[in-house]
């Protein structure tokens, strides 16, 4: 376990958060022997336990929850003990006033009081009846389907506390892509189907007994035990290349510098660091530069109170909505799992407060902002000041990768110039300036593993296809079935086309018929079918009569087709627009998680 | 490595986007169970109702259908005959709705 990391391997990986080591292990596990370079002291990047006094914390609480099977099992044989499951208790603070979250629709509107209420149920319908008529911000998309002055009241003010820019400035693409179950094809599956496990995923939830650390401490063992490296304290400083290959990584551990060669190249550091390193014979061209540049990320200043008291209260975590107050999110982090505090008579909080590189509360001393979260914690009503008994501040810079009007184009720009070096992958959350969560960030990590040993994953795929990574095959076909049967069974008809394919058939069958009994001749030919010109004006049991009846056909089966469709596709919108409506109801619930 | 492509952000309207196409074969078949059981429950409901002379109307089908009767057995001809019908307009009619579809798409291959 003890062995000297080694100076050179077939993979380097840079950062040991989730991407990273779920990297390392997939390479392991085929008998690859990466090393996995990781500045800080520890494993988990942002998703890491830091331990004080003690008090085990995570850098905001980590659920941990997938949709994805393959993940789950991932986690639990990883962590095969202590991986226990918590039932959520969470609460939104809201002008004064703790609401139950996920939000139960009328339980909201109980608590708010009647006129609020009818305000918002108001301003819900006219939003219905008038929407915006471009969804281009968030703030467009959120109030066409909840209303402006839900949007306004309890959305806005917290959306704009956690990115640090009014929502306008926030495009709809964010919404539509962090809020999935809003498309008609999720929602319609849903509905068809039933969608048991996104219900349990928002009621309970997995976690590491000791925190999220205690997950990857346990990878990194696995790591080691199958001859990878995880080394600490080791810094990527540069990155050399020729002829768009990666040649070179110069680290630095302690005050040492050093350079490993390099085969394969995965990065999870941030992308406009990564640009930068690349950048040190002035080779990237300038627009890449400046995309790199214009990424921004929104840090997270965590203020960890504890309190001389057994308990406060029993939610996770409380989400404060509301400009009065400058923290976002408060976790209770015993309630996570008892093994988080040394002392059971003891709480510790975490105040999570949002912030930019050198704006006013970054560049506040560890002092001012303990003493700025004692303060709030009193006026919400939670605890006393004077039950804190010690504080403890953690900063994570590039905790939220930010997505601004035009991202997607800068990310465009910077992933077809990072496609033109062979061995370089980028994955992870922001090294793929993505807002992931664990799961799909280690999907990245282990796709690229595979594409090293010779798969072509789209990494760039994961998030958008909700199972990308199926270990059991199975599941794809099905869900591929599964969305077939959707679009057969409610895609529109089209209504000339049956029109005329109905009016054919028919016009045949009745040229046909009078044709049939015109050759067959006899006495007085057809006199039951010459009844037909009582409908069929100028029609005759003739050959002339054929063709007359033949446009006829032609013309009532085309109707009666059009109609037809016309009818089955309204019946058939009508029923989307429910079952549309239905999910984006449904979507208040647990709106707040995935802003 | 795999290409980095441009995220897909877009809500795509995949279904309303999507025209519907007929399974010919499917169509086809119920048309044809369709045709065919409504000429054999008709025949047999008027031999069941009885009377004199039965069903003269009904019996009429026998200038398209050779062999057709209003009895149990011309029921059993009818059947077939029923189904031979439906089978050929229910697939027609998916052929050529399909046809059309694809034209209006400019898609090549028929269904
Ligand atoms: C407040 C908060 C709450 C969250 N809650 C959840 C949750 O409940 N559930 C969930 O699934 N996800 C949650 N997430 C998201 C989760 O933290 C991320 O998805 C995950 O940590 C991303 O993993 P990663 O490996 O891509 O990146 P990171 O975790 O950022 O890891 C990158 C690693 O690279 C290292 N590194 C960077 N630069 C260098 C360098 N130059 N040299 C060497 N090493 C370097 C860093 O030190 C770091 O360890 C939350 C995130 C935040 C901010």
């Amino acid at each position: 376990m003890n062995r000297p990391p080694p100076d050179t391997a077939p993979v380097l990986i840079i950062g040991a958060g989730p991407a990273g080591l779920a990297a390392a292990h997939e390479l392991v596990r085929q008998d690859v022997h990466p090393v996995v370079l990781e500045k800080g002291d520890k494993a988990g990047g942002i998703a890491r336990t830091e331990v004080y006094r003690g008090y085990r914390f995570d850098i905001g609480g980590h659920r941990f929850f997938t949709k994805n099977d393959a993940v789950m099992k991932l986690w639990q044989t990883v962590l095969d003990q202590g991986f226990i499951t918590v039932h959520r208790i969470s609460r939104i603070y809201y002008d004064g006033r703790f609401l139950d979250y996920p939000l139960n629709f009328f339980n909201a509107l109980t608590r708010m009081g009647a006129t609020e209420s009818l305000f918002i149920l108001l301003s819900y319908l006219r939003s219905q009846i008038r929407p915006y008529p471009e969804e281009e911000t968030f703030e467009q998309w959120v109030s066409n389907r909840f209303g402006r002055r839900l949007y306004g009241k309890f959305f806005a003010p917290y959306t704009a506390k956690l990115w640090g820019m009014p929502c306008d400035r926030i495009p709809a693409d964010w919404a539509r892509q962090r809020i999935k179950g809003l498309s008609l094809m999720a929602a319609l599956s849903h509905a068809l189907f039933g969608n048991q496990k996104a219900k349990s995923l928002i009621h309970e939830f997995h976690y590491p007994e000791k925190g999220p650390g205690m997950m990857w401490e346990a990878f990194c063992e696995k790591i080691a035990e199958k001859g990878g490296h995880v080394r600490f304290d080791t810094k990527v400083m540069g990155l050399n290349h020729t002829n768009r290959r990666i040649t070179g990584v110069k680290c630095m551990e302690g005050d040492r510098t050093f350079e490993m060669p390099v085969e394969h190249l995965i990065s999870s550091m941030p992308l406009d660091k990564l640009i930068a390193m690349l950048d040190h014979h002035r080779v990237v061209p300038a627009g890449v530069s400046k995309a790199a540049n214009s990424m921004s990320h929104r840090g997270l200043i965590l203020v960890v109170l504890i309190l001389d008291k057994d308990a406060l209260f029993p939610d996770q975590w409380i989400y404060i909505h509301g400009p009065g107050f400058k923290v976002g999110r408060i976790q209770n982090f015993k309630n996570w799992s008892p093994a988080m505090v040394p002392d059971p008579h003891r709480t510790s909080l975490g105040m999570e407060y949002f912030c930019n590189e050198g704006d006013r509360l970054s560049s506040m001393s560890d002092e001012a902002l303990s003493a700025v979260a004692a303060s709030e914690l009193a006026r919400l009503g939670l605890a006393e000041k004077n039950q804190v008994i010690d504080t403890f501040v953690v900063r994570q810079p590039d905790a939220y990768p930010v997505y601004t009007s035009g991202y997607e184009k800068r990310l465009k720009v910077i992933g077809d110039f990072l496609d033109g070096f062979e061995n370089l992958q980028t994955i992870g959350r922001n090294g793929m300036h993505r807002y992931n969560n664990m799961d799909h960030s280690m999907q990245t990590g282990i796709l690229a593993a595979r594409n090293v040993l010779g798969a072509d994953h789209d990494l760039w795929a994961v998030n958008e296809e909700a199972e990308y990574l199926e270990e059991d095959a199975s599941v794809s076909p099905r869900r591929t079935l599964t969305e077939k049967m959707i679009l057969q069974s409610f895609a529109g008809m089209d209504k000339s086309a049956l029109g005329i394919a109905l009016g054919t058939v028919s016009g045949l069958l009745f040229f046909v018929a009078t044709l049939w009994l015109v050759i067959k001749g006899g006495e007085v030919v057809g006199p039951n079918l010459q009844l037909l010109s009582q409908y069929f004006f100028g029609y005759t049991v003739s050959v002339k009569g054929a063709f007359i009846a033949f446009f006829y056909g032609f013309l009532w089966g085309f109707l009666f087709g059009w109609f037809f469709a016309y009818l089955r596709n309204l019946l058939v919108a009508l029923h989307l627009f429910r079952v549309r409506k239905k999910a984006e109801r449904l979507s208040l619930r647990d709106f707040v998680d995935h802003i | 490595m795999k290409k980095i492509v441009e995220p897909v952000t877009h809500e795509t309207d995949e279904i309303t986007g999507y025209v519907l196409r007929l399974n010919v074969k499917i169509l086809g078949l119920v048309l044809a169970l369709l045709f065919g059981s409504a000429i054999f429950v008709a025949t047999n409901w008027l031999i069941i109702k009885g009377g004199e002379p039965v069903g003269p109307h009904l019996q009429l089908l026998s200038q398209y259908f050779p062999g057709y009767r209003v009895t149990f057995g011309g029921s059993l001809i009818g059947f077939i005959y029923g189904a031979a019908l439906g089978g050929f307009a229910g697939g027609l009619l998916g052929w050529i709705y399909n046809g059309i579809v694809m034209l209006k798409r400019g898609e090549k291959n028929s269904a």
